[in-house]
């Protein structure tokens, strides 16, 4: 398993009129082994761009990204990502797609078989492997999407608001699924999301940002609650009428909505 | 201007059939009538029925060293060579131009020079270098076939959703892969449409070809005839070289079609 | 292809610390300073492969210094029968005969077959014939009809640039926005004034791209004549040299038919922009 730290990271693209735009200013951040942390900000806040140079698709202007220990020059197989609009190939059905890393990996053509039945069964998506990704519903698109990172069993996954674009039901569906996932096996997860709830129902540690710049404002501490109150043990909705439970994602919120403008 | 219905609902289809039926009628007939007529010779102008019983004669009897049928398989054997040899340079250098900037940059402009260099001015080069049976042939249907599938290879490539291939990146995908199961799918309308066109381009390069160097195809019929001033075997060169042309198009308009109805949702 | 949209930079070949620093018009310069080292590479090429290594012979092409001893034997003496200039204006002016006589019946043509269906379904079955047959294809003919004089040159230009011209012309008049016809109609306008201030400007657009295609066409179609066939012009320049077997003149002749194919190229581009002002 692999680490990633965030030293001092600042991140600004060029624009037309000359001065850069600066995205992200000196963030400092770090996920341990097998932590699983939640990004949360307003829409502009930086958190894709953050995600994107862990994942090695973006570079720091300054300070520096690091995974396992080693500098992120480039992506690879060890960190995979579930983008934000869900990037399956079109032209690929359910079934290539999910293998795809497989294959660059160089893993056995019947592995590969066992190892897509293995993720369709658990995103309870059987009978669709043959299907294009156009004649799937959005949610089940993102399922596809999910499962193709977790096929190459990367050391750490990197997702960008995968939930989105779920309805509710399907949405808890997922969050209960995610939560046994990385409990039984446990990665280094970096999770952005707009929701709240999800946040704290999911992460060890959230995040929360600000903008104009982006920037770290506040690290909330989930954990220790988690595992007081055995949250992983209980159905989503039962942990989520804790009191506990409503306390932290009230601090969350707060944090949130103190810098929420009436234009969002 | 009575006639000019283009704001308005289209005439009848019935009486557009008509009108189609007698426009062929008014074409063939008045070409036939006038060959007929003896107002022009039959050493300038061959009716339309002498045309074609010309092109049926020369499918069994051979003209200039073949059959009719012998020559158009030495033409398209040509053709496949060059049209292949040109999709699958074009091709791959397109896509690759697509990816990679720096390959981009050096290409381009000496692709841009050579470009309005017209196909048929490769042709002295091309005997010198290949000779006139069949490698400066095919030299010459490259130069013809060859820019649109570069420039349709690295137009569809740069269309390519940036994501899609960053998804492959984390996926642990290399260059050759991205280029193979990315980029190319991806830029496949793209690349087919340009396969059209530099099929065409071919084909009528293959002909000026055979007109200039070559001593067997459809081409070098039409230009032994031309010296025997026999016409009709002119004219039945030109046939089938529409009739060919128009297979080679329909062929590629319909795996146009398949591949835009398999990937028109991207 | 540098008229091409180019996708944004990706950043990431942009390393840490160097984004910042950079101006706008940096990117265009790179492009510019690369596409310059390329050529002058390639032009070290050749000469490294004829002149200094030998490993192109001069049979096959010549070296940078036959080149240009061509050229200048061609620019000041002259060579089968003209010098470059007469030769290339000999060819140009043809092209621009042929080009011209097309557009002047093409274009007419495809507003008709765009306008009235009925003159298109009495028109299309013998377009559909001659549609198929490429205009190199015409060549034999047109020497059996006119011989090798300037007359068949015209005659299979006109069918090159033909084709495209009248096809592009009525599809042009075929995309014109219905709204805007009715809404000329509404406003009172007769058939002529419709066609001249709406179908007309309407179409333009496409009418040019079959112009920039027919003229393509126009001179490959006219080297292909004058090889087969011809007493003046490049294609005779280019087959004169190759049965010389004179490769420094087959290159110096290549060379003018590319050159004069882009500046004609560019003549067309020009009056689109003249026509067609309110098009960015
Ligand atoms: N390639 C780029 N070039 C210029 N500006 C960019 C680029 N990528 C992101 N930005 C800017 O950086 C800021 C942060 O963008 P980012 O996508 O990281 O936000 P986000 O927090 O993910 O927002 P959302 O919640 O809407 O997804 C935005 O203002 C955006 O416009
Ligand atoms: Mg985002």
């Amino acid at each position: 398993m692999k680490d990633i730290r965030f030293d001092n990271v600042t991140k600004s693209f060029p624009t037309r009129s000359g001065t850069p735009f600066v995205a992200i200013r000196d963030v400092s951040l770090a996920v341990a082994e097998r932590e699983f942390v939640a990004v949360v900000g307003p829409s502009g806040s930086g958190k894709t761009t953050l995600m994107r140079m862990a994942a090695g698709l973006d570079h720091p202007s300054e300070g520096s990204v690091r995974v396992g220990g080693r500098e992120v020059t480039a992506p690879g197989p060890d960190r995979a990502v579930v983008f934000q609009q869900f990037a399956l190939f079109p032209w690929k059905t359910v079934r290539e797609n999910i293998a795809f890393g497989l294959r660059c990996k160089g893993v056995p053509r019947a592995r590969q078989d066992e190892i897509v039945a293995h993720y369709l069964k658990l995103m309870s998506m059987e009978g669709t492997e043959d299907r294009f990704p156009h004649q799937l519903s959005g949610g089940m698109q993102q399922r596809v999407a999910i499962a193709r990172s977790y096929a190459i069993e990367p050391d750490v996954l990197l997702m960008d608001e995968p939930f989105g674009a779920l309805d509710a039901q399907t949405r808890t569906v997922m969050q209960e699924e995610l939560v046994r996932l990385t409990r039984k096996e446990p990665r280094t997860v970096l999770f952005i999301t707009h929701a709240v709830d999800e946040a704290v129902y999911l992460a060890d540690r959230v995040v929360v940002l600000a903008r104009d710049p982006g920037r770290l404002r506040e690290i909330i501490d989930i954990r220790p609650t988690r595992e007081a109150e055995d949250w992983d043990s209980r159905p989503i909705d039962q942990v989520m009428d804790l009191a506990s439970f409503t306390h932290l994602r009230t601090q969350v919120w707060r944090l949130l909505r103190d810098q929420i403008r009436p234009d969002d | 201007m009575a006639f000019m219905t283009i704001a308005d609902r289209a005439p009848h289809p019935r009486e557009l059939m008509l009108l189609s039926v007698a426009g062929a009628v008014l074409f063939f007939g008045g070409w036939q009538l006038l060959a007929m007529s003896g107002a022009v010779s039959p050493q300038t102008l061959p009716s339309p029925i002498a045309v074609i019983g010309t092109a049926w004669q020369l499918a069994f009897e051979p003209f200039a060293g073949h059959t009719l049928l012998q020559h158009i398989v030495a033409s398209l054997g040509r053709f496949a060579m060059g049209f292949g040899l040109a999709a699958a340079i074009g091709v791959p250098l397109g896509l690759a131009m697509g990816r990679f900037r720096l390959l981009d940059d050096i290409v381009s402009p000496i692709f841009e020079a050579l470009r309005f260099i017209a196909p048929l001015a490769w042709v002295p080069f091309a005997a010198l270098w290949f000779g006139t049976g069949i490698g400066g042939p095919v030299m010459v249907i490259f130069a013809g076939a060859f820019p649109p599938c570069l420039i349709n290879a690295y137009r569809g490539a740069k269309l390519v959703e940036v994501r899609l291939v960053e998804a492959a990146q984390t996926l642990g995908a290399g260059g050759f892969r991205i280029m193979a199961e990315v980029l190319l799918p991806g830029a496949l309308p793209s690349i087919v449409a340009g396969l059209r066109v530099s099929a065409g381009l071919a084909w009528q390069s293959l002909v000026g070809a055979e007109l200039i160097v070559a001593s067997a195809g459809i081409g070098y019929v039409m230009v032994q005839a031309q010296s025997n001033l026999a016409p009709a075997i002119v004219m039945a060169g030109m046939l089938s070289v529409g009739v060919i042309g128009l297979a080679i198009d329909v062929a590629l308009r319909r795996a146009e079609r398949l591949v835009k109805s398999r990937w028109g949702q991207a | 292809m540098h008229g091409l949209p180019q996708a944004e930079p990706t950043n990431a070949t942009i390393r840490p610390g160097a984004a910042a620093r950079r101006s706008p018009g940096w990117r265009i310069s790179r492009r510019v300073r690369i596409g310059l080292a390329s050529l002058i590479g390639t032009f070290a090429l050749w000469w490294l492969l004829t002149d200094i290594t030998g490993v192109i012979g001069p049979h096959r092409f010549p070296a940078p210094a036959e080149f240009w001893a061509a050229f200048v034997q061609i620019a000041i003496d002259g060579y089968a029968g003209g010098t470059l200039i007469t030769q290339a204006w000999y060819s140009t002016r043809l092209v621009i005969m042929g080009f011209l006589v097309a557009i002047a019946t093409g274009v007419p043509l495809g507003l008709l077959m765009g306008v009235s269906h009925r003159a298109e379904a009495l028109l299309n079955p013998a377009f559909l014939l001659v549609r198929p047959i490429p205009p190199l294809a015409w060549i034999p003919l047109a020497i059996v009809w006119l011989g090798l004089g300037d007359a068949a040159k015209i005659l299979v230009i006109w069918f090159a640039a033909f084709v495209p011209s009248v096809i592009n012309t009525w599809t042009g008049v075929r995309g014109v926005d219905r709204t805007l016809i009715a809404a000329a109609r509404v406003h009172g306008a007769g058939e002529l004034r419709l066609l001249w201030e709406v179908i007309i400007p309407g179409s333009l657009p496409m009418m040019f791209t079959g112009l920039r295609l027919s003229l393509q066409a126009s001179w490959t179609t006219l080297v292909a004549a004058e090889l087969v066939g011809a007493f003046f012009g490049l294609g005779r320049v280019l087959d004169a040299a190759y049965r010389d077997i004179n490769p420094p003149m087959i290159a110096v002749a290549m060379l003018a038919v590319g050159v004069l194919g882009a500046l004609t190229t560019r003549l067309v581009a020009v009056a689109e922009r003249r026509l067609i002002p309110w098009r960015s």
